[in-house]
């Protein structure tokens, strides 16, 4: 039985195999704890749900302002400068000034507007105008209307845009029409903290609840644990099934918060899609493609195992033979 | 192989479960241990498997200074010895052949080799046929002998037994120790703590006597610090 040369062979011959036989025994282990936890399906379901609805509110809000940021993004190049110029310039240096802007790379269009036509198209237009009557003068300036190349596609370059045609002594002001997406800009911001906090608490809670699930699992197979220390397991091999327990519940978390997010952005789109098309907006809400799908596996994945990882570093060392 | 120097073990409530005892034990050789409840045998065990510390003098086991493996080195040195336990420590949710392949498992056998060395393992303390079996199924002196089969699985150089005879009748008592002999004979030396003292002079092997945490007159006492380990 304990023949020295004999064991001595087995040794040497054993350790070119050492990192198969180590990958084998972490699929081993991985294959036991994963049929384990198919053993006890109620439980490990709902160790799965808690994870996963965790996990469904920051994904699906992270969805919404995915969807809101690609609307702010797309404009359209809807954004027009009204230039205003200053009284004192004539229609016909007006008029020439509106001919140089459109000569400008940056610029696609630009059309002048004579403030006596302005100001008769405003009587047509509006009931009450005869109170213009009673004005002196015309109280509109001339005006010239830009719209911007279709390569200015960001706020920052429009703006830049005005703030280079103001340099102009001609023009007194200028008016941009974007605010609509400065403040969704604004609210996106807002909305991406807000996000990010939710999503660091309920990460948290994920952490919580799976350190809870670990530790009653390390406390039911505490004898185990304890024999396998007494024969010469290491804490990586005590480690381990724990370890794996925490992955697993954190890939099944995940998939089913996948699963919750389609099930919810099928609800809430139909609603949507008829609000924004009362706004004349095709905006709708968009689903989870591959990378956003990978990021949440990936995400429930390290959540879980980090929870393990923490319950197993605090309870693992309280367990030692005696 | 084992050499303990005026070896003490107090505990933290003051309470001294050892005093200054000095014996050692050749490679190869067998040897008991005994002594009222209480005398110390358990915490002499301990020590040399490293689930206490002395708190004073040196234990040496091969050539090893006991007191110089830091923690996270003992899984690998408890790897080179068996041990035996009273109340078998075995896993009731694993078969038989599952309980001996473990300590294979931790070192990282393959698992060919690991079939074979546990199925050689059962055939030595002949319970072959029941390696499908779990625990539970099984009398408690089989129990015990898959216990030693667990114990002998990585063909350590040392065997420990703490009362592996603690609940067994006199007959199934005497086949286990006989078991013991056999390892002891192809190299293995062995120290078992027991308190039948019958059986025990029965054997015809040394016998270490403790006594409130000292060693009394044994004919291992005089050769305590012997170089000759």
């Amino acid at each position: 039985m304990s023949d020295p040369s004999r064991s001595a062979g087995a040794q040497t011959a054993q350790k070119p195999n050492a990192a198969k036989n180590y990958f084998k025994h972490h699929s081993n282990v991985a294959k036991s704890t994963f049929s384990s936890q198919l053993n006890k399906p109620i439980s490990s379901f709902f160790t799965c749900a808690v994870i996963g609805i965790a996990l469904v509110l920051p994904c699906l809000l992270m969805l919404i302002l995915t969807s809101i940021q690609s609307v702010s993004q797309n404009w359209d190049g809807s954004a027009q400068i009204t230039l205003l110029l200053h009284k004192d310039i004539s229609a016909s240096d007006a008029g020439i000034l509106a001919n140089e802007i459109g000569k400008k790379q940056s610029i696609n269009t630009s059309r002048f507007i004579d403030k006596d036509i302005a100001l008769n198209s405003f009587k047509e237009n509006f009931e009450f105008a005869d109170a213009i009557d009673f004005l002196d003068e015309n109280p509109l300036p001339h005006v010239i209307i830009v719209s911007p190349n279709d390569a200015i596609k960001t706020i920052q370059h429009i703006e830049q845009l005005k703030n280079s045609l103001l340099t102009n002594s001609e023009i007194d002001s200028a008016l941009l029409d974007v605010m609509w997406v400065q403040r969704l800009n604004s609210i996106t911001l807002v909305l991406e903290r807000a996000i990010w906090v939710i999503a660091s608490m309920l990460a948290l809670s994920v952490i919580l609840v799976l350190g809870n699930t670990i530790r009653l699992a390390i406390e039911s197979r505490k004898e185990e644990i304890i024999v396998v220390k007494l024969v010469g397991g290491t804490d990586n091999f005590v480690r381990r099934p724990f370890l794996y327990m925490g992955t697993f519940f954190g890939l099944g978390g995940s998939i089913l918060a996948w699963i919750l997010i389609q099930i919810v952005i099928y609800l809430l789109n139909q609603p949507v899609q008829e609000l924004a098309t009362s706004y004349q907006s095709n905006f709708s809400l968009s689903g989870m493609n591959f990378e956003s799908t990978l990021f949440l596996l990936l995400l429930g994945i390290s959540l879980g195992w980090f929870g393990s990882w923490i319950a197993v570093k605090k309870h693992l060392s309280d367990i030692e033979p005696d | 192989m084992i050499k303990f120097e005026h070896v003490c073990k107090r505990y933290e409530d003051g309470h001294e479960a050892l005093n200054d005892v000095s014996f050692s034990l050749s490679r190869g050789e067998m040897a008991f241990l005994t002594g009222h409840s209480g005398a110390g045998k358990s915490t002499l065990l301990k020590l040399i498997m490293l689930m206490e510390r002395s708190s004073k003098g040196n234990i040496f086991v091969g050539e090893q200074n006991l007191s110089k493996i830091p923690k996270r080195q003992i899984p690998y040195f408890r790897r080179h010895v068996g041990v035996v336990f009273q109340n078998h420590r075995l896993l009731y949710d694993r078969s038989v052949f599952d309980n001996v392949a473990l300590p294979l498992e931790i070192s990282g056998m393959n698992h060919r080799d690991i079939g074979r060395r546990v199925r050689a393992a059962l055939d030595k303390v002949g319970l072959l046929s029941k390696e499908k079996l779990t625990p539970i199924q099984i009398s408690g002196g089989e129990q015990q002998r898959v216990g030693i089969a667990r114990a002998v699985v990585n063909k350590p150089p040392l065997l420990l037994a703490d009362e592996p005879t603690g609940n067994l009748d006199p007959t199934l008592s005497a086949e286990i120790m006989t078991l013991f002999s056999e390892f002891c004979q192809v190299g293995v030396t062995v120290l078992i703590a027991s308190h039948d003292l019958a059986l025990i002079h029965h054997m015809h092997y040394p016998v270490i006597q403790l006594n409130k945490g000292q060693i009394v007159d044994t004919p291992f006492k005089e050769r305590g610090g012997d170089a000759n380990v």
